[in-house]
């Protein structure tokens, strides 16, 4: 089967899941109306961040620079990676696309500081009751690099390229969207097939929200790529793979900012991809490029120290939920019994991982699907989850180990044999190291450590139809995002494969992309329930619910939260603190993902 | 004819004869051929040469004792565990001790520890194990399967050479790197055995090229023509004429080959994807301290300064062989 056939099951089979899981259950009729309100509340008063976070987190708070915005120049930005392409339906988009693609496209809405989705090229939007109609307007007089008109038959037209693309086919399924109807000249229909009261939250991802020219797209899909038409701040100029894309004005761009000066400020804008991380630094520090982005702790590390010993640049730091760790793949023994899942999670280490991962002062170390700045944190999940205790994962395995009845068919008392992989990435094989020697310390694990290619990895922990149980053991994996929760959490609640689906009543109910394979009825219909409210209160009950059951089960674990930097020369401003058009703070720079519309040089 | 072609080559002695003046040191005022032995060969050799040598048996012997104090001694030899994590991990309470893992050069430690307190020097010299079998298994795959075929189709010639070493060349068009990783990540098992047997089969096109040539330049010469007119039979020839004269070419390429099979594993260890961790290899050593070269550079110049040193006296020693070899190759 091709790469994009696997997607395109994938999306299928989740879309199944989806539909089945909407029609679980729940009865809200809450309806929201976004745009300078929000649908969502703050967290409930019982919940107390912790106090025990990193002594040096990241904490860049998220402002508008109030220095006098200025025209002209050039920033160069070095990216971890070169973009797989620059097709919002067709190729992946991971951080470093983000930041190129940002500047060509604009979303239908995008995140304020509160992760919030709030309209961007939309103007407006209205959503049912039940959550299966939302009635989008759009913005007035904008238009595309190639002067075509952006209209809502634009948006009808880009539907059935979404539903053909690699990438944007399964985000089509999981959010359930079925139709896209021009309504008006303006006014856009997004009709669901079941209610999902996070709609929007795919409004801001780039597989749905990234509006694109479809004239364009349809006449030469390959190209696109090296051609973008969006309605972005900047107009692709060249594109050298692998070595420099630039992007220059756009002249027409829609946007002003709170003074009514034309944006973006910027004449233009380049991308290079520097891999090594130590390199990129170093082309910052000597001025080969004036900005660059991170995703590793020990880059943020390396930055602070030349920051600190003077190098004149600027250090814009996120830490979000994203939060890495691993799974444990419970579908085979003898991670099919949580006394081994809980043992070995218990014998984690933590404050050791992190500090091999490089995070030690920087990561916040993880107990939940969300970090403690985010509302969606919880206490009682963060009591729940298994710390670190020795003596007591000696203990929890040990009775697994001397039950005769033990899963994995060895005799009594013989060590349980772990096979514990992660990609090839000398901060995770740190991590790896560490776990290893804890682990094999209880005297009663046998653990061996594996490594294997990014698309392997994945592979290995996907598996292969009909029941995508995947060969994975204990596997590295990262967890979570700042975007709406039923995201990522719906697909990795759902059952994982026909037969389990069939065994909890819900047949053709399956998410492949449940990659620990760990399907908890009581879990999952919370998941179901809480993308048929847009109620905080009950949402955030509903997400407990689940933290609490994993925290129970176990059946992941956690390291600390992934923080992520973007840092920059010193004269260059407006990388934190970009505003929506409604003139709100838009959502900072998660992910190590710049809005570059907004950002001006200083001259020297 | 050349200065070095005997008269006896030109009559009909008996093969066995022609075959000793073929292998044996090139007679020189009149005197026996005699062969050197290894102590006479160091001799031989320039000081660069010689200090490449001893560096080389000093790797050797190295992973010769690393191989024994993990395997037989069971840890018990004057050597530290190389993936053990020292900074004071209580294995009674999985804790480990405060203060930075990673430590600079100590009595303790004499090249320090790594980025998770591991003993540098342990896993040098354990590194320096990987680095021997593969290169090892590498020169006996390339030796006896590529100069076999190579001195084969050098002989023989004819539709069997082209379309030999049509494949060959095929082989050899194909990025070594590249044809590695896939087939490493096809075959998923990371041994060391598996990993040698990859770069081994990688490595016969080379040899099968050098053994060609040589093979095609003995094939043509007097002695071997002669063997032919007395009647001698073509696998005779070629296993009693041609094959000993291609050997010694071979033995001083294998050197030379083995530097850059070094190299070739520890490219596979940088990306990750060689033996299984947490086996010590200079590369992955190379690789995982690269992260933090800001914080202690050491730990990335040692294993660097290890696979430098093995490569240059590999290549160092291996041309000084092929020139002393070549030298009596042009004797014949």
């Amino acid at each position: 089967m091709t790469k994009r056939g696997l997607y395109k099951l994938l999306a299928l089979l989740f879309s199944f899941a989806l539909i089945a899981a909407a029609c679980g259950g729940g009865d809200d009729d809450t309806s929201a109306e976004t745009g300078t309100e929000t649908t969502e509340a703050a967290a409930p008063d019982d919940t107390e961040p912790p106090d025990d976070t990193a002594p040096d987190e990241v904490e860049t708070e998220i402002a508008v620079d109030p220095d006098a915005r200025v025209y002209g120049g050039t920033v160069t930005v070095g990216l971890e990676a070169e973009a797989t392409g620059l097709r919002p339906w067709e190729d992946t988009c991971a951080s470093p696309c983000m930041n190129m693609a940002i500047t060509v496209f604009d979303k239908l809405f995008e995140i304020d500081s509160g992760f919030i989705p709030q309209p961007y090229l939309a103007e407006s939007v209205t959503v049912n009751d039940d959550f299966t109609e939302y009635v989008v307007t759009l913005r007035s007089g904008v238009v595309f690099h190639n002067g075509v008109e952006l209209t809502a038959q634009t948006i009808a037209d880009m539907f059935p390229i979404q539903q053909a693309g690699a990438q944007s086919a399964g985000a089509v399924t999981s959010s359930n969207l079925a139709d896209v109807q021009a309504t008006g000249d303006l006014e856009v229909t997004y009709t669901l097939s079941m209610p999902n009261s996070a709609f929007l939250a795919f409004l801001t991802q780039a597989e749905l929200g990234f509006v694109f020219e479809p004239g364009a797209a349809a006449a030469d899909p390959d190209g696109f790529t090296f051609a973008p038409v969006g309605t972005g701040p900047f107009v692709i100029e060249s594109r050298d793979l692998d070595n420099e894309t630039v992007m220059v004005r756009n002249n027409d761009y829609w946007r002003t900012d709170a003074d009514g000066m034309q944006l973006p400020y910027l004449d233009s804008i380049a991308f290079r991809p520097i891999p090594d991380e130590g390199t990129r630094l170093d082309s910052l520090l000597s001025g080969t490029v004036n900005a660059m982005q991170s995703l590793r702790q020990a880059t943020i590390r390396d930055a602070r120290g030349e920051r600190d010993g003077g190098a004149d640049i600027t250090l814009l730091e996120f830490q979000g939920n994203n939060v890495g760790g691993g799974m444990f793949n419970v579908a085979l023994p003898p991670f099919d019994d949580v006394r081994v899942r809980r043992g070995l999670v218990q014998l984690n280490n933590q404050e050791q991982v992190i500090e091999a991962l490089g995070g030690t002062g920087i990561s916040l170390p993880g107990t939940q699907w969300f970090s403690p700045d985010s509302p969606w944190w919880s206490q009682k999940v963060a009591d729940a989850y298994p710390k670190f205790d020795f003596d007591a994962g000696v203990a929890t395995l040990q009775e697994y180990v001397d039950d005769p009845a033990r899963s994995d068919g060895k005799a009594v008392g013989e060590p349980i044999d772990v096979e514990l992989s992660c990609p090839p990435d000398p901060t995770l094989i740190a991590g790896m190291a560490v776990i290893q020697q804890v682990w094999d310390a209880s005297g009663l694990v046998n653990t061996t450590l594996t490594n294997f290619d990014q698309q392997t990895h994945i592979a290995n922990a996907l598996g292969a139809p009909p029941d995508f149980v995947g060969i994975h053991q204990a596997h590295c994996w990262r967890f979570s995002s700042d975007n709406d929760p039923s995201l990522d959490l719906n697909p990795a609640l759902a059952p994982p494969s026909p037969a389990i689906a069939e065994a909890a009543g819900i047949p053709g109910v399956v998410s492949p992309i449940n990659f620990s394979n760990w399907f908890d009825p009581e879990a999952f219909t919370a998941a179901v329930a809480a993308i048929r409210t847009d109620n905080f209160e009950e949402r955030y009950a509903l997400y407990e619910t689940i933290g609490l059951r994993m925290a129970e089960e176990v059946p992941i674990w956690f390291s600390g939260h992934t923080a992520t930097m973007i840092g920059v020369e010193s004269n260059i401003k407006g990388v934190n603190g970009w505003i929506l058009p409604s003139g709100e703070l838009g959502g900072g720079f998660p992910g190590a993902e710049g809005r570059w519309a907004e950002v001006w040089v200083v001259p020297e | 004819m050349t200065a070095t072609e005997s008269p006896d080559a030109s009559t009909n002695y008996p093969s066995d004869s022609l075959t000793r003046v073929s292998t044996a040191e090139p007679p020189r005022g009149g005197g026996p051929p005699k062969r050197s032995s290894v102590f006479e060969v160091f001799k031989e050799m320039p000081l660069l040469v010689k200090f490449a040598a001893i560096w080389l048996v000093l790797v050797f012997f190295g992973a010769i004792y690393a191989k024994l104090d993990t395997v037989v001694f069971g840890g018990a030899l004057p050597l530290q565990d190389p993936n053990l994590q020292t900074n004071n991990f209580n294995a009674a309470t999985g804790t480990f001790g405060d203060g930075a893992p990673s430590e600079g050069p100590s009595l303790a430690h004499w090249l320090g520890t790594d980025a998770v307190a591991r003993d540098t020097f342990a896993r040098v010299v354990h590194g320096a194990w990987v680095s021997l079998i593969i290169a090892a298994v590498a020169a006996v795959f390339g030796v006896v399967v590529g100069g076999l075929i190579g001195t084969f189709v050098g002989y023989v010639r004819g539709v069997a050479d082209s379309i030999i070493m049509s494949i060959i060349d095929v082989i050899l068009a194909f990025p070594a790197l590249i044809l590695l990783l896939a087939m490493v990540s096809i075959l998923r098992v990371r041994s060391l055995l598996v990993i040698s047997l990859v770069i081994g089969f990688l490595s016969i096109p080379a040899y099968t090229r050098v053994a060609r040539a040589n093979s095609l330049s003995i094939s043509n010469r007097e002695f071997v023509t002669a063997a032919r007119a007395i009647g001698t039979k073509d696998r005779t020839i070629l296993f009693r004429e041609v094959v000993p004269n291609v050997l010694p070419t071979l033995m001083a390429f294998a050197l030379v080959s083995a530097a850059f099979v070094i190299v070739v594993e520890g490219s596979l260890s940088f990306l990750g994807l060689s033996v299984q961790l947490p086996t010590a290899t200079w590369g992955n050593m190379i690789n995982q301290a690269r992260r933090d070269l800001r914080q202690d550079i050491w730990q990335v110049i040692w294993p660097s300064l290890a696979l430098t040193f093995t490569v240059l006296s590999l290549n160092q020693v291996g041309d000084f062989l092929v020139k002393r070899s070549s030298v009596r190759a042009s004797s014949l």
